[in-house]
This record gives structure tokens, sequence and C-alpha cells, in this order.
């Protein structure tokens, strides 16, 4: 660990303006490394296989948008639906308050797009221009042939995957079998419409941009959620945290010592949280995390730390492989950051070294501010019980909801252009258009009945005074025009109802609605 | 190398008035031009009868209404920018005592 590890040169320090660091992290495993490799999988399994699915004889996921209607698996939702979609928003807002309070920024490590995507990028980039040292090794040689081949067959890899991407992206808004029955240069004609081409290239350029290139500049200058992190912690939320009480001062030695804990106690929070300070001043470690910390970034003059006796020395081996690791490129040792995306990867990383150097496991740890700081935690509090509460209300109502949804939908407007007309014989006619939407996914019968007072019946209603029956094939809007006829003599606005029911009595509408007569 | 380690740079909070003014005018602005624009094209008493056609609205109250969407959706906007650019400073404090 002695050896200086040679850092890129970007920018020679005498520009206000700084570019953005490459950061290369480090590949690391253990346990979060697995778990978030099976988000990976499972999520992008997701994305890359919901398409391809069949459910009734259509596509499981679909949302037709030319059509307005979006279908996933046995559900179908209509415009009028909008209301669950609202909901569903408010859902997700709340799960991720419950979440973020309980145990810190989950989504971000495991769920997020941007995180998931970027993942398979690195393992990509990984496969291509190898480790982390030798990526930045490539990086700052020269051109040759080695480096034109590593380079073009990462570019080749991210590129067919961001197609497949965007290919995938479409297929979700137009039958995906079709499209790819019509893929250019594979399929048959028409090939694809411009849309569907721009949609498809727009996304594969967002995916290659984002998870190639931008990577955790996403999460640190355009994600919201990192800044509203503090508005949902509190110091019983579980986050990624160094002990610097165990870990202070760092620095290397030699192997075969005792771990702090057992050689010399922990320190009190003072000092240790002092030492930390000082130590992101003067930094010592053979990598520097770029500083966007409030421990770097206040101006704060402190003196430069004294050199500790061996003995002395916490179990922080100063190896900076936590920051290796970092995807967002940060210094987890100078506390919670907004910059932090909770992969546990330094939590990985420093556990390998623990293990290595015979200590104790955990000097970084997914624990609670409390419980670093020596202090009782206590994760159940009522904050976590009364997101969790309205969390579950939420989502059983909209359950409900949607469960119980009318499969039918009943509108009557009335004609525009005049109150009422006067036939012949002197009877008063009054002009409508029922909008009648059969929601169901098979066609549907309709019985419309009229109850209005004052003789007022159902032109064309048959000799039963008033009764129409009504054929809705599967999923269709429906516009009738009815007339109503009343005998000579109604005056004035009369109420009316019109009553539509389904034949086989599983749903029906009453609609009111007006009669006018002569005043 | 740039060297990371020394203070960077870090504007002091700008004035409320400031703050307020950068997020509420531009959007203002941009707001009423996009409701000129935009009923420029579309009568909101037609827009009324495609969709809440039983509602007792007037010209005067379709411009007004549009107007205040255009202007919540524009300062909406602005003020995300707003905490965009706010430094990793006033985000990054240890957490609140309890």
């Amino acid at each position: 660990m002695t050896k200086k590890i040679p850092l890129d040169l970007l920018d020679d320090g005498s520009a206000l303006y700084v570019s953005e660091r490459k950061i290369y992290p480090r590949d690391v495993d253990g346990r979060f490394q697995t778990w978030r490799k099976i988000a990976v999988v499972v999520l992008l399994g997701m994305f890359y296989v919901f398409p391809w699915l069949r459910w009734d004889g259509r596509q499981a996921v679909l949302f037709d948008l030319p059509a307005r209607k979006f279908y996933v698996f046995g559900l179908n939702f209509w415009p009028q639906d909008f209301v669950f979609l609202a909901m569903l928003l408010v859902i997700a807002g709340f799960a991720l308050f419950f979440f973020t309070a309980l145990a810190g920024r989950l989504w971000c490590g495991y769920a997020c797009p941007q995180t998931v995507w970027t993942e398979v990028f690195l393992w990509m980039e990984q496969w291509t221009e190898g480790d982390r040292n030798a990526r930045m090794k490539l990086d700052a040689g020269p051109w040759n042939r080695n480096k034109l081949l590593r380079k073009g067959s990462k570019h080749a890899l991210w590129l067919v995957f961001a197609l497949w991407t965007g290919f995938t992206f479409v297929g979700f808004f137009t039958p995906i079998t079709d499209l790819a029955a019509r893929a250019p240069l594979l399929g048959s004609a028409p090939g694809w419409g411009n849309w569907e081409l721009f949609w498809v290239l727009f996304y594969a350029l967002a995916t290659w941009g984002n998870a190639g290139f931008l990577r955790e500049q996403v999460c640190k200058y355009m994600c919201p959620y990192a800044r509203f992190q503090s508005a949902m912690f509190d110091r019983n939320t579980l986050i990624i945290a160094y002990d610097p009480m165990r870990g202070e001062p760092r620095g290397p030695r030699k192997r075969g010592m005792k771990g702090a804990a057992e050689r010399r106690g922990l320190l009190d929070a003072k000092t240790a949280y002092d030492y930390v300070l000082r130590a992101a001043h003067y930094v010592t470690g053979s990598v520097v995390a770029p500083g966007t910390t409030a421990v770097t970034d206040t101006g704060i003059k402190v003196e430069p730390l004294p050199r500790f006796a061996p003995e002395e020395l916490g179990d922080c081996i100063d190896c900076t492989i936590c920051v290796q690791v970092c995807p967002t490129g940060i210094d987890i040792r100078n506390g919670l950051q907004y910059e932090c995306i909770a992969c546990g990867a330094c939590i990985d990383a420093c556990d390998d070294v623990m293990d290595k150097m015979g200590y104790p496991r955990g000097l970084i740890r997914y624990s609670t501010q409390n419980a670093i700081d020596g202090k009782p935690t206590r994760v159940l509090r009522p904050r976590v019980f009364v997101y969790g509460l309205l969390l579950l209300a939420l989502c059983a109502a909209w359950a409900w909801g949607v469960g119980n949804r009318s499969p039918l939908i009943a509108e009557v407007l009335r004609d525009r252009n005049a109150l009422y007309r006067e036939t012949g014989d002197g009877r008063i006619e009054n002009g409508y258009t029922l909008k009648l939407v059969n929601k169901d996914v098979k066609a549907q019968q309709f019985r419309l009945t009229l109850q209005a007072p004052a003789g007022i019946t159902l032109v064309g209603g048959g000799s039963s005074g008033g009764t129409q029956v009504i054929d809705a094939p599967a999923e269709q809007v429906l516009n009738l025009p009815l007339t109503l006829s009343s005998p000579k003599g109604v005056r004035g606005k009369q109420e009316i109802v019109f009553k539509v029911q389904r034949i086989d009595g599983a749903a029906q509408a009453d609609v009111p609605s007006t009669f006018f007569g002569p005043m | 190398m740039p060297d990371y380690t020394v203070p960077r740079f870090d504007h002091p909070p700008r004035p409320l008035a400031q703050r307020l003014g950068a997020i509420l005018w531009p959007s203002f602005f941009s707001a009423a031009v996009m409701t000129m624009v935009f009923f420029a094209f579309v009568d909101p008493l037609a827009l009324r009868d495609m969709t809440f056609p039983d509602m007792p609205l007037t010209r005067t109250l379709g411009y007004s209404i549009a107007f205040f969407m255009f202007w919540l959706a524009t300062a909406a906007s602005s003020a995300f920018t707003w905490i965009l650019l706010r430094p990793a400073s006033r985000y990054n404090r240890p957490l609140p005592p309890e």
C-alpha cells in the first residue's frame, strides 16, 4: 500500500473552471454488491421481458397511446381512469418517504434506472477495458491499436445494448412482435415509421449518454431526490456510515497488530470527528475524493494531524479503497453526503480489508447515526408507522378502486342547437347524444330505459314505451343520437333520468338530464 | 491535477428577494408569453366544450385559469433549477440532533 497510485490529469489547476473529474470505480464483491446484481437482473429482466409476454391473446404490458388505452396484464385502463394514475404517483411518493426514512436511499442504490443501467455499462467497460488501474492507464496512454480496439469494442457493446434498450422501450407502446418483424435491414416492409425510428434512436442515445458518460453526474447534479434526503433522514435512519470512533486516527501500519477496540478502546466522538476534519484537509492517502463535502468546503482553518505511534492508530489503515470503489467518487469517511447513493460498495470493500487485517468487520457499515455515536437506536418510530400506514391505506384503496371500477361509462349531452322543436302534429322533441363506453374486453348488450314525467318517451323505443337495446362491441366508445318526445302541452324544464343497464346486470349507470318544453 | 483539498469558493446564500425574484419573475414572463401564443390559436370556449361542457366558464376565466396553470408549471421548473444550483455544502450538513 505504499506505492502511490497514478492519478489522472484533467486540469492544470490554474483555471477557475474545474472540469468534471472522471471516476473509475474499482470493482468489488460482497454482500451488498450481490444484492445489487440481483436487483439489476430482476429489474432489467422485467424491462426487457415484459413486452414479450402475452395475456389473453394480446401483449401483456402495452401502453397503446393511439387508442388511449393501457394494458397491464389482466387490467386495462382508460383515460377516465386517470385518477388511478394520479393515485399511483402519490403511492410512489409515500413509498419513497417510507423507505427513505427507514433505510435511506435504497432507491438510489438498487432500483433507480440510472444506477441499474450504469452498472451494466460498467460491466461492459470492465470486460473490454479491464479493471480500474487498467482503465486509468488506457485513458492516460497514447492512441494505439490496443486502445482503439478496446475502446471500439466497448462502444460497440454499449451501442448494441443501447439500441436494444431503445427498441424495447418503443415496444411498450407499439406491439413489440410487430415492431420486431418490421425492423430496418432485418425485417419486412414497410419498416419502422419515422416516429418509431426517432424514439428508438432517442432512447438509445439517452441510455448511452446517461449510463456511459454522465453516470454519477446525473445523481449529483440532476437528481432532486438526493437534495431532499435531509428532510427524510433522521438519526434513526439506516445510512452508510463510517465509524470514526473506531477508525481514527487513520494510517498505514504493519500487519499483526490487534484491532483498535481491543488495543486502545474507542475514541470519544469529539476527538474522532476532529481527526476526520483534519485528515480531510491534509490528505495523506493515495487517492483524493473530489471535494464537495461539508468537511472540506467550509473553509475552516485546521491544524495538521500529529504523527501517531502505531499503537495509537484506529482501525482505518487509510488504504483509500473505499474511495476507489465509490461510483460517485466521494470519501464516506467525511460523513453523510448527499452524493452518496447508498450502494454499499465501500462497506464491501472495507469489510474485505478488515478481514485481511484480522480486524472485525463493520468499520464502514449500514447503520444509524445514533448507533455509530453509541446511542440507542429506534428504527420503528412514529414517522415510520405514519408513512407505513398511509402507504398501506393508499395501496388498499387503489386496489379496491381498480377492482371495483364500473365496466360501463354513460354520459348524455343535450344537443346544443335548439332547446326543443315542435313536430307537425304538435309534439315536443328534444335531441341528445348518449356516449356509452363498454370498457369490457368482450362485446356486451345494454338496455336503455327512460324515467320521465308527463308522458315523455324515447323515440324508437319500440312498443314497450321507451326501451332500447344497444349492442356495444368490446372496448368501444359509442355515440348514439337519442330523441325524446312529449305530448303537446308539456311546458318548461322537466327532470329526467336515462338508465343504462348491462343485460347481464353486471353494471348500470343512471344519467340525469333535462327535457325542455315551451316556457 | 486540481487540488481538491483546498476549500472551494462557496457562494453565501442570496437575499430572499433575489431568490424569489429569480424564480417567480422569469416564470411569470414565460407564462404570459405562453398564454398569449396559446390563445392566439385556441378559443377557451372551444376548449371548455371539449372538456367540461357543463361548467359555466367564461373566456376571461379561461384565460386566467390557463395563465395560472402555465405559471405554476414554469415556476415549478425555475424552483427546480434553483434547487439543483445550490452548492453541495447547503445539503451536506450533519443530521440534526434529536
